[in-house]
């Protein structure tokens, strides 16, 4: 039994390169105007206004080339994501993402047993309660991300949808909140799976995955219980 | 990743003289790669970090493989035939009643290296020529547009940068002119040039006659002055800043598109929006 379908690992991968693409072209972008306020005017909510993001961490060279990138990278980014949740809602994968009855209880049983306050790693499935609202909230974001994008791409021949969002100068900052959500969960994700559960990325690629090395099973906090248990029922 | 962590990583190179490291946990043969081959977490943690680390470094500030620019055009003819299908004449720019006009924080760009002014002492008389597929070509006089029939909106500026900004423009609409002068239906593009070095900005005909692309002679009630484009310039809200020409000199109807000071650099020839 594989722990993800095909279908699942190869959009996760593709994710990763249209995401990262689209995060660091959009910040080039975003550079070259690195505020918010209309022209002649002050914005309320942005407090690094004219400080520009480090180049190191932008793609695309300059504006015309990052917006090249960021204008193609859409369609791979909105393709993928709409395959993936095609494919999670007819294939039934949907039901390990939708939060249940208890998340929010559940997760603060999480977060008491990675803070120490809770000896045993709480019981869990597939993916454990945080998991659970992480890889929920991500398409949602990811929705958003897209719908605030098509409102500061076409804010005359779209205008309906550019006001409905408040205006240019709000969508293009609800545009720039959903890219940072996204960053700050596939931060928080990647380092939980290298410092938790570094064993579901082949599970990742290949869908191979033992649940006797789960964190569950190992009990694992981040940088914990890193290596799986030895197992200790005697060999018959 | 360091050549000795490589070899230590990869099962297929390890040595087979050189005795594994003990594991904390002895596991039987069929353990997972991490332990046969004896990966702590340091290492783990290490070879990881190296390779993400290396791949991002890779990606920082770069233009991206040269391989791409085929799939990137691609990419950009797609996208101007869905916003070609996008475009609507009767959708109309109203900025948000909470902004303000931008009066003279207004940037002004050009592309020489002064303001460019129209000096009549070595040029002549400024006049806008409009030409090409027409019936009757005509040369212009900044008094013959304005007794043209005015057409004044007060309206949105969106900079390819991210900035918007606001002006009230005045002026004669591209379709009255068109009209004048007897456009003829094989015109599907139309050439914006100007005196500012060798700016010019092609068009679709279908955004050049949306009825908000005006030849615009004043800006907030006032005549251009030379930092915003004297003595007449193209503005529409359905295209970005920079395909809005100024510092007019000529308006071509032509049967080809015929590129642009920015979209021939790399900037998309449309930048509609």
């Amino acid at each position: 039994m594989k722990r993800h379908h095909a279908v699942v690992r190869v959009t996760h991968w593709v994710n990763v390169v249209a995401l990262t693409i689209m995060v660091g072209s959009g910040l080039r972008i975003f550079n070259a105007y690195p505020a918010f306020a209309r022209k002649g005017e002050t914005f309320c909510c942005y407090p690094f206004a004219q400080k520009p993001i480090p180049a190191s961490l932008t793609f695309g060279g300059w504006l015309a080339g990052a917006r090249n990138w960021h204008f193609a990278m859409m369609w791979v980014l909105v393709v993928n994501g709409l395959v993936y949740l095609g494919f999670i809602y007819l294939h039934g994968e949907w039901r390990d993402l939708v939060p249940r009855r208890g998340i929010l209880r559940d997760s603060w049983e999480m977060v008491k047993f990675y803070l120490f306050v809770r000896k045993d790693h709480p019981h869990q499935g597939k993916n454990n309660a945080l998991q659970r609202l992480t890889y929920f909230a991500m398409p949602i974001v990811g929705i958003a991300a897209v719908v605030t994008g098509i409102a500061i791409w076409k804010p005359m021949q779209l205008s309906g949808l550019t006001n409905a969002l408040g205006g240019y100068v709000w969508a293009r900052y609800f545009h720039f909140w959903a890219m940072l959500v996204l960053v700050v969960l596939s931060v928080a994700h990647i380092f939980m799976v290298f410092t938790v559960d570094p064993y579901s990325i082949p599970a990742m690629i290949t869908g191979r995955y033992r649940e006797s090395w789960s964190p569950e099973a190992r009990n694992a906090r981040p940088l914990i219980h890193l290596l799986p248990k030895h197992d200790r029922t005697p060999r018959v | 990743m360091s050549e000795s962590l490589r070899k230590q990583a990869g099962r297929r190179d390890l040595e087979p003289e050189r005795p594994l490291p003990a594991s904390r946990f002895p596991l039987p043969a069929s353990g997972h790669f991490a332990e046969r081959a004896g990966i702590d977490r340091r290492k783990f943690l290490l070879a990881a970090g190296g390779a993400a680390g290396s791949l991002f470094l890779a990606a920082c500030d770069s233009f991206g493989p040269k391989k791409a620019k085929p799939i990137l055009q691609f990419a950009e003819r797609k996208n101007e035939s869905l916003e070609r299908v996008l475009y609507r004449h009767s959708s109309m720019n109203v900025p948000r009643a909470s902004a303000g006009t931008t009066g003279g924080a207004f940037p002004s760009y050009f592309v020489s290296p002064q303001v460019p002014v129209w000096d009549e002492s070595v040029r002549g008389a400024w006049r806008l020529e409009v030409a090409g597929l027409v019936k009757t070509p005509m040369k212009l006089s900044l008094d013959d547009l304005s007794s043209l029939p005015r057409t004044g909106y007060r309206l949105d500026h969106f900079c390819v940068e991210g900035w918007t900004a606001v002006a009230t423009r005045q002026g004669v609409r591209l379709s009255d002119l068109a009209r004048l002068v007897g456009a003829q239906p094989q015109a599907k593009y139309v050439d914006f040039q100007s005196f500012d070095d060798d700016y010019h900005e092609s068009w679709d005909i279908e955004s050049a006659m949306h009825p908000q692309t005006l030849v615009v002679y004043a800006q907030d009630g006032r005549y251009l002055n030379a930092a915003y484009g004297a003595p007449a310039r193209i503005y529409s809200p359905v295209k970005l800043g920079y395909k809005n020409t100024k510092y007019l000199t000529r308006i071509l109807f032509l049967p080809e598109r015929n590129g642009g000071y920015w979209s021939d650099q790399g900037y998309e020839w449309y930048g509609g929006v």
